[in-house]
């Protein structure tokens, strides 16, 4: 192993296949605005807002998992992901361009009153109802827009500080004491993101963007259950990159072992979703009450019926049975298939969690919604793959780099 | 065979130039010699508070609970909420032992295995309370799924109390399976090494004839591996389910999907501390110094300071939803009864916060986590903050139901349920005594394992490797 | 049992021992144990040894357990004797999964630690032939089964020039018994006794 191929660049195919997604995706914006959003139906509003809504927040939570991906193993002194760590660095560059696009979004849904998707933002229902009236003072425009660009403006700064500490130590060979000292501040920086990302994705952020589209609705549990979805996303999308750019022929240094822990990850996440939907279903459906149950009704035995159970299935079972083999998790057809598959089954989950609210007692589903995805598909291809150009693939002189060359599971 | 390197930025896990034999001798020591007076003061209090604890179960069983002050509305009073502690306490060493087994980290092989006994005798005593509170002891076994003769009826298998029967059992079995099967090789160990006939004879029997035979250890890698990766669940399901018996009723304060998982963290939390308060302990009496090192109790303080953060996400999470779910039965129970320190039991709820939340945050400082004192000192804070946090969440959500004139008078517990959390104290630390006595207090095996890679004098043979470019070591590697 | 014949190398270091293993199997000897203080990795294949199937029996139990269970419980609660709980469905699957998961773990992790136990013949007052009584401590210890056509020295000699710090050859008994360990010679009381 003479040379590494350190530079990425960017095939013709691949600048096709995201020009073409995108534009897909511009055409369905357009026709969707068109035939939906400048429809006289608030139903079809609803719908047509709705898809953008849950398809910005999505993609822009699974590529911010990139960096919480980095910033966690930071703090854990975890070596084995060294030789990809540039894979995601690319994706969370993508944190301030989706989160410009869904923080601009938002705030123009909650500026324009749109109470089709936010019902708080109605002040006749607002002025009906106890519990609205009573918790006006959190679920109102000033503090949702403050804290959304708060929350996505420090993730994208911190993300930054992240990467540009990674792109310093292109041009740094550590001795023991740098080392040491650029291994501190790269956690001092993942512990401002950590505490930052438990404040925001942990805790406040999904109850504004997601939970209040149910205003007078509550549970506990939504915001780690929303980061469970995104997190077990964001390492099927960090597999699916690495096993692009090996199928390249890049990555040389990155192997199977590394590929295995990877698909461990997706398989111990999804059970973590599955054991957080559990309790946060279970604990609904047994003491049953009226208040709690009611976001359950609609999509247990509503309309939703099928998406719902087609959720748990393909988060759950598809992953428990097929990741569970040692070998399942250090094949390539199988691994790409599986990230596919989980990419796409919390897609499905923030489809429901959103239009099953939304767009109440009738499944929304159509072209318009994969059209959305489309283009942010083909946005995400075009950045990323821009991003990783930019930099060797190989962080050369991370301190831990050796450990995972060696890395065996 | 794989190549022996650790990042030289990697604190050594042994440090002193050992050698295997070294650490044999170094860990099987203090089993070979006769314990220290200190041993001998430590293990009579512990069998003189558990003859208390024996005591007061006596009572318990011939007076009934009557004795204790548990009430009309507090039905659930200190019994409840030790019997929650113990067993949080418990899962620090499934998590050291399975979770960090599975997430490589290499210094749980210092600690795991007193924080698997610590764990299997956490849940012997967590186990004593739901059992010893049942009143009419002598009909336990009314729980056990049979078809019985008191007519045709099963127990209920949808009540979260029958769930907890089984998990506590199960948690039970597996972790003494784990442990044990960890402790297989290290008894060999003792008695190869053997200076009498009769610690030939009982190390031999215990050892189950294991002989160190390579197939024997591929099976006893799968096995382990494989436990690991059941005990996993198994731990969260654990707390899970004792989350449940309060989460799955429709009491204000209990009733909250987040539970669960903040269970889990809190469980982590308590046992993490009880695990300090233990090892910097064993560490000193023993002169375990080289192998429960500061690089360890500094690990172990991280783990403190994140599930602690995770817990006080928790807490402002519960408190906040109290408010924004408009309940006014949530807010009576948050807002009058935990959150206001004017209340009965206010004292309560800012005791657990000022344990659990804010003080641990002071281990963000490298500093204070690297102090022994500090460390041992905030490990005993926790398991206090931990143990107002269950006595809030039970006796603070039950003392005024909603019927007013049910309301208890202010509840405290009698000597006897006072007594009896002593008794469970000294067999806790009965079992603990014992244990340092005749069992190897660190896992041999498995420090041996990582002795070439991550012991202090082996370190420094890295430096070459350590100035190679990448390609040249990966080339090297693949040959 | 009959009483076997081997020739038995002992090393001190696993950086002399993999070569070692490598040189005795291309010269031919098959190899009838290594006897390690704690678990080499890649020694397993080093010595030609398949990989456990131990963890498809966990599977397999595991299931047992699920299967128990679920059958078990929707059997009680919805045909032998079925009663109404909190206004509950007689099949209330969501409630019976905390106990379904339960008794899958127990089942497998007992099911698996047994079926080690039964394989690697461990129990108490089991006796087997200890090779060399520092294998559980700092010793490698290679032991290779003599055949009629074994020559001794030969082996002997090949072991030494691998590195072997002990060589010797031992007349043992390969199964196990029931037995007691303090009926052996003690070698730390007695350092002769040692080969």
């Amino acid at each position: 192993m003479a040379s590494i191929k350190q530079q990425f660049e960017i095939p013709g195919k691949m600048k096709m296949w995201s020009m073409t997604l995108i534009g897909v995706g511009l055409l369905a914006l357009i026709l969707g605005f068109i035939t939906k959003g400048a429809s006289s139906d608030v139903h079809e509003k609803a719908v047509f807002w709705g898809t953008i809504l849950y398809n910005s927040i999505f993609f822009l939570l699974i590529c911010n998992a990139s960096m919480f991906f980095i910033c966690a193993t930071t703090l854990a002194m975890g070596g084995w992901s060294t030789t990809f760590r540039r894979v995601p660095e690319a994706i969370s560059t993508l944190v301030p361009i989706f989160g410009s696009v869904a923080a601009i979004l938002m705030c123009y849904i909650v500026l324009s009153g749109k109470s089709y998707i936010y019902n708080w933002l109605d002040p006749k229902v607002v002025a009906d109802s106890v519990e609205l009236k009573g918790k006006a003072g959190f679920l109102s425009p000033g503090l949702f827009i403050t804290w959304t660009i708060l929350s996505i403006g420090l993730w994208s700064l911190l993300g930054m500080k992240m990467r540009s500490l990674s792109k310093e130590a292109d041009d740094t060979n550590f001795d023991s004491t740098t080392g040491q000292k650029f291994i501190w501040r790269n956690t001092v920086i993942a512990g401002l993101f950590i505490v930052w990302f438990a404040l925001t994705v942990g805790s406040v952020t999904p109850w504004f963007w997601l939970m209040s589209i149910d205003g007078a609705w509550y549970s506990t549990m939504y915001s780690w259950y929303t980061f469970a979805s995104s997190f077990v996303t964001g390492m099927a999308l960090i597999g699916i990159w690495v096993i692009y750019l090996k199928n390249k022929g890049y990555l040389e240094l990155t192997n199977n072992e590394h590929l295995h822990d990877i698909g461990k990850f997706m398989f111990a996440f999804s059970i973590f979703w599955t054991y957080l939907w559990f309790d946060q279903y279970m604990l609904i459906w047994y003491s049953n009450q009226p208040e709690e149950t009611i976001y359950f009704k609609d999509r247990v035995q509503g309309a939703y019926k099928g998406i719902f159970f087609l959720n748990l299935i393909i988060n759950f079972i598809c992953p428990l049975l097929i990741l569970m083999k040692k070998s399942a998790k250090r094949n390539y057809t199988l691994m790409t298939f599986m990230c596919v598959l989980i990419i796409f089954g919390h897609w499905l989950d923030f489809y429901q969690m959103v239009m099953g609210s939304v767009s109440r007692g009738q499944v929304s589903m159509g072209w318009l919604d994969f059209g959305i995805m489309a283009f942010y598909v083909g946005l995400l291809i075009f950045f990323v793959g821009r991003a990783l150009a930019s930099k060797p693939l190989l962080s050369r002189n991370n301190p831990f780099l050796k450990e995972s060359i060696i890395h065996h599971t | 065979m794989h190549l022996k390197y650790e990042s030289q930025l990697r604190e050594p896990l042994v440090y002193g130039e050992k050698t295997y034999h070294q650490v044999t001798e170094d860990i099987i020591r203090p089993i070979e010699v006769k314990p220290s007076k200190l041993w001998y003061i430590g293990f009579f209090i512990s069998v003189a508070l558990l003859t208390f604890g024996v005591y007061c179960i006596y009572r318990d069983v011939t007076y009934g609970i009557g004795q204790w002050n548990l009430n009309k509305t507090v039905g659930w009073g200190w019994d409840i909420t030790n019997f929650v502690w113990w067993i949080g306490i418990g899962h620090a060493g499934t998590l050291i032992s399975a979770i960090l087994l599975l997430f490589r980290q290499g210094w749980r092989t210092g600690v795991n295995r007193a924080a698997e006994a610590m764990t299997i005798f956490a849940v012997i005593c967590a186990g004593q309370f739901p059992i010893w509170h049942m009143g009419r002891v002598w009909l336990c076994f009314f729980i056990f799924p049979y078809p019985n003769t008191r007519g045709p009826v099963w127990i209920n298998f949808n009540s979260p109390l029958l769930w907890d029967v089984f998990a506590i059992s199960t948690y039970f079995t597996v972790s003494l399976l784990f442990w044990y099967s960890g402790l297989i090789p290290d008894l060999a160990s003792v008695r190869d090494r053997a200076k009498t006939k009769l610690r030939k004879h009982l190390y031999g029997i215990v050892s189950f004839g294991w002989t160190g035979s390579t197939k024997h250890w591929q099976r006893h890698e799968s096995l382990s591996l494989v436990l690991a990766g059941l005990a996993t669940p198994l731990v969260l399901s654990v707390h899970t389910i004792v989350s449940f018996d309060f989460a799955t009723s429709v009491i204000p304060g209990w009733h909250t999907t987040i539970f669960p998982p903040y269970f889990v963290a809190g469980a982590i939390f308590s046992g993490f501390a009880m695990v300090q308060s233990l090892l910097l302990v064993v560490r000193r009496v023993y002169g375990l110094q080289d192998y429960i090192t500061i690089g360890h109790i500094e690990a172990m303080n991280k783990v403190i300071v994140l599930t602690g953060s995770i817990v006080g996400c928790a807490y402002l999470t519960e408190l906040f939803m109290a408010w924004y779910s408009q309940n006014k039965y949530e807010g009576y129970a948050f807002f009058y009864s935990r959150a206001n320190l004017f209340s009965p039991y206010g004292w309560a709820y800012y005791g657990m916060m000022a344990c659990n939340v804010l003080s641990p945050q002071i281990f963000w400082f490298r500093k204070m986590r690297r102090n022994v004192t500090v460390t041992f000192f905030m490990s005993v804070l926790v398991n206090v903050g931990m143990w107002f946090e269950r006595f809030v969440i039970i006796v603070t959500s039950i003392y005024r139901d909603y019927l007013p004139s049910s309301w208890s008078v202010y509840y405290r517990p009698t000597i006897f349920e006072l007594g009896f959390y002593l008794g469970t104290f000294g067999l806790f630390f009965t079992c603990f005594f014992l244990f340092s006595k005749y069992f190897p207090v660190i896992a041999i095996a498995e420090i041996k394992h990582v002795l070439k890679t991550s012991g202090e004098s082996y370190k420094d043979n890295m430096g070459k490797i350590e100035v190679q470019q990448p390609e040249e070591f990966a080339h090297e590697y693949a040959h | 049992m009959a009483k076997k014949k081997f020739v038995v190398g002992c090393f001190d270091e696993e950086a002399v021992l993999f070569p070692a293993v490598k040189k005795v199997r291309t010269a031919g000897y098959k190899i009838h144990d290594v006897y390690t203080p704690y678990a080499v990795h890649g020694l397993d294949h080093a010595i030609g040894l398949r990989e456990t199937s131990l963890h498809t029996a966990g599977f397999i139990y595991g299931m047992t357990g699920t299967a128990t269970a679920l059958g078990g419980i929707s059997w009680i609660l919805t045909y032998d004797w079925p009663l109404n709980f909190g206004g509950k469905p007689h099949f209330a699957l969501p409630a019976w999964i905390p106990i379904t998961f339960e008794l899958t773990v127990l089942f497998a992790a007992v099911g698996m630690t047994l079926t080690f136990c039964y394989l690697c013949q461990l129990a108490p007052f089991v006796k087997k032939h200890h090779f060399h009584p520092r294998a559980t401590d700092d010793l490698f210890v290679m032991v290779i089964e003599c055949t009629a056509k074994t020559n001794v020295d030969d082996l002997q000699g090949l072991l030494k020039s691998s590195g072997a710090v002990e060589v010797d050859v031992q007349v043992a008994e390969e199964g196990w018994w029931i037995g007691r360990y303090d009926k052996d010679e003690m070698p730390f009381e007695n350092k002769t006794a040692v080969a």
